[in-house]
């Protein structure tokens, strides 16, 4: 048997699938590359359009903020200006308070006062009343006894401790009212 | 033939981790930007300084629950405090009430409020006045006696003048030296005047925890405490009919 002589592959078939396979790799390589640019080409217009948005709206904001600023340091400004009525009011309203308590007080005492005069006044009415009937009395023992010889001596005597017992209680009742007017 | 596809092995991964590392490494794109980001509800929105002393009509709770008393007697005139403890209910001293012909409360305001019934306590110095008119504040009651060192502060009318808020501590408690109350009674450095009788004492949070009765020689104040005032309250027979001259 004789054996065939084995025979090599040939090489020069291996150079083309090699640049066959470079050529596929490339191509994948170069789509690749074009889809990430593509994609970041995307990605940056995307950014600056919404960069532009949000500057636009931050610009919006921003002048919002100034104008509420505004409006809260005028508001502010009308808060002190009322706080400070507000606390002038109630002053003037307890210092009003306290004066027509003050009045009612006075009044009440001159209330008193009066009802006091008055019953001072018919006091001294009733003792010059009495006085008065005092007077009388004794006047009219005067004359009984002028002429004592008219009248039983017994109606003098009994006449006359009535009139006594009526100066006394009217001096009593003036002495009370002295004393009462000297307090 | 087998290194061939073994490269193309390689190659294939490393495109493929190229593409997936790169994705990673990529910007994403952006979000699109919403309409309107304010908050619909603010967060962390702190009240205006001096917010907290708001009322109806700029008068704090303290001072719109305290009353002034006009006694009225039939040969001679007083004046006390009293303070609400409901709408139709004022606590005052027995001795600012006593040997009265007619009572007249007055509010921090000036306002005249139409007294009822009157009636005092046998065992304290301590009287309950009930007004047909409507009070316009009045304050709760505190949980306990307050302890040494707990801030005072007694909102009355002292000499009869205007409605004074003054603030002091609580110095301990004493035997009562008039000898008005059953018990100890609170001593504090708030400073009162005679027309301060029945003034309302107060702790940090406004509740009572007493009523003034007395001043003590050195300018210390003398208090109901507010357990004596809560024990008379709930003795239905702790108030009798005050009697007049």
């Amino acid at each position: 048997m004789t054996e065939a002589p084995v025979v090599a592959a040939p090489e020069p078939e291996r150079a083309p699938r090699r640049r066959r396979g470079g050529s596929r790799v490339l191509a994948i390589v170069l789509v690749a590359t074009i889809a990430v640019g593509a994609y970041l080409w995307l990605t940056t217009v995307r950014w600056q359009r919404t960069a532009t948005e949000w500057e636009t709206k931050a610009h919006g904001y921003a002048d919002e903020v100034a104008s509420l600023r505004l409006q809260l340091d005028g508001a502010n400004a009308e808060l002190k200006a009322a706080r400070d009525q507000l606390s002038t009011a109630t002053s003037r309203i307890t210092d009003l308070a306290n004066e027509k308590a003050q009045l009612g007080d006075e009044n009440v005492a001159s209330q008193q006062y009066l009802d006091y005069q008055t019953q001072v006044s018919a006091a001294a009415a009733t003792v010059a009343s009495a006085l008065g009937q005092c007077v009388s009395g004794q006047e009219q023992l005067v004359g009984y006894l002028k002429e004592a010889d008219q009248y039983e001596p017994a109606d003098l005597a009994r006449y006359e401790r009535e009139v006594n017992a009526l100066c006394a209680d009217a001096e009593d009742a003036n002495e009370a009212l002295q004393r009462e007017l000297r307090q | 033939m087998r290194w061939s596809a073994r490269s193309r092995a390689v190659l294939a991964g490393l495109v493929l981790t190229g593409t997936l590392g790169g994705c990673g490494v990529l910007p994403p794109l952006p979000d699109p930007v919403p309409g309107d980001i304010v908050p619909s509800t603010p967060v962390d929105l702190s009240p205006a300084a001096g917010g907290d002393a708001l009322s109806p009509d700029g008068f704090d709770a303290v001072e719109r629950m305290a009353v002034r008393i006009r006694n009225v007697g039939c040969e001679e005139l007083s004046t006390g405090s009293g303070f609400a403890i409901d709408e139709h209910t004022l606590i005052t001293n027995k001795h600012v009430v006593a040997d009265s012909k007619d009572l007249e409360v007055s509010t921090y305001d000036g306002h005249d409020i139409t007294v009822g019934a009157t009636s005092t306590a046998g065992l304290a110095d301590l009287a309950v006045v009930r007004t047909t008119d409507p009070l316009p504040s009045h304050p709760e009651l505190a949980q306990a006696d307050p302890e040494r060192g707990d801030p005072v502060t007694v909102v009355g009318y002292p000499a009869g003048g205007e409605l004074t808020v003054t603030e002091g501590e609580v110095m301990g408690t004493t035997r009562d030296p008039l000898n008005a109350n059953l018990g100890e009674v609170l001593l504090t450095d708030a400073p009162v005047e005679p027309g301060s009788s029945g003034s309302a004492a107060l702790d940090d949070q406004g509740r009572v925890i007493g009523v003034v009765y007395a001043k003590t020689a050195d300018d210390n104040s003398l208090l109901v405490p507010l357990s004596t005032l809560q024990d008379m309250l709930a003795d239905d027979t702790a108030f009798t009919p005050a009697k007049g001259c």
